[in-house]
């Protein structure tokens, strides 16, 4: 006997990814990843970038001329959303894996969120009271 | 000889030291961010460093920082080629890339962090 199993072909995997339906724990599957790459490929940036200050103050000063102006910190603080989604996400992560957060899985995504969005507007007060 | 992968390869302790390396990063990562701008004393001069590196304490957080983000991050590069079916070859080179670029960077942060100087006061 033998029984057709579908079969899934590995070369059209972005096809057959965007053709699932996509529910509220894919979205955070996808953004989790996406926010990940983006963090490592910042991470291997920062190394870099502060490499001058193992060559004294005056190499530093000037290097960090460019990541002191008022456009960078805006960058920043968009950084900061990536770190803030992929945190929280991660510790709903942990709470479906070793908690029982597998039975609110979507309220602790939704939660995720709310408290993602209020950490951003507060790390945007930190960082730009001052010029109010 | 064996059709289907092995399930000695379960990467149990990766995803151990993934979810045990993200819970301290999301608490070494927010406490960086708002060391680093918090108004008007803003951490990123170079003085703002150096009063910083002067306790050895200091230098070892940063150093255990920079050594679990790296492996957080590497890992989970690499668990996303876990998703694929890769030849034996792709998965070596893939890895030997992800293991070499991991230990260039994170010995470099660490000579970084450790050349800074002590203050003779």
């Amino acid at each position: 006997m033998s029984s057709k199993i579908k079969t899934y072909n590995q070369k059209d995997w972005i096809k057959e990814n965007l053709s699932y339906r996509k529910d509220s724990g894919s979205w955070a599957w996808i953004l989790h990843r996406i926010s990940g790459i983006a963090l490592i490929a910042y991470v291997y940036m920062h190394i870099w970038s502060l490499s001058p200050l193992a060559q004294g103050e005056k190499a530093f000063n000037d290097k960090m001329e460019l990541y002191s102006t008022a456009i960078f910190s805006v960058i920043e603080w968009l950084l900061f959303a990536f770190v803030l989604f992929h945190s929280l996400n991660g510790i709903r992560i942990v709470l479906v894996d070793w908690a029982d957060g597998a039975r609110y899985h979507k309220q602790l995504y939704l939660y995720t969120w709310i408290i993602g969005i209020i950490m951003f507007i507060a790390m945007g007060v930190i960082m730009f009271s001052h010029l109010l | 000889m064996f059709k289907y992968k092995s399930s000695k390869e379960s990467g149990g302790k990766s995803w151990v030291f993934q979810r045990i390396t993200g819970i301290i990063l999301v608490v070494f990562a927010i406490g960086h961010y708002i060391l680093m701008h918090f108004h008007p004393e803003n951490g990123k001069t170079y003085a703002a460093v150096l009063a910083r590196m002067q306790y050895p304490w200091y230098r070892l957080i940063d150093i255990v920082f920079v050594t679990f983000a790296l492996y957080h991050g590497l890992n989970g590069i690499y668990s996303i080629f876990r998703d694929y079916n890769l030849k034996q070859w792709t998965k070596i080179t893939i890895l030997t890339v992800i293991i070499v670029s991991g230990l260039a960077f994170i010995f470099w942060a660490y000579s970084i962090i450790l050349s800074i100087p002590y203050i003779k006061q």
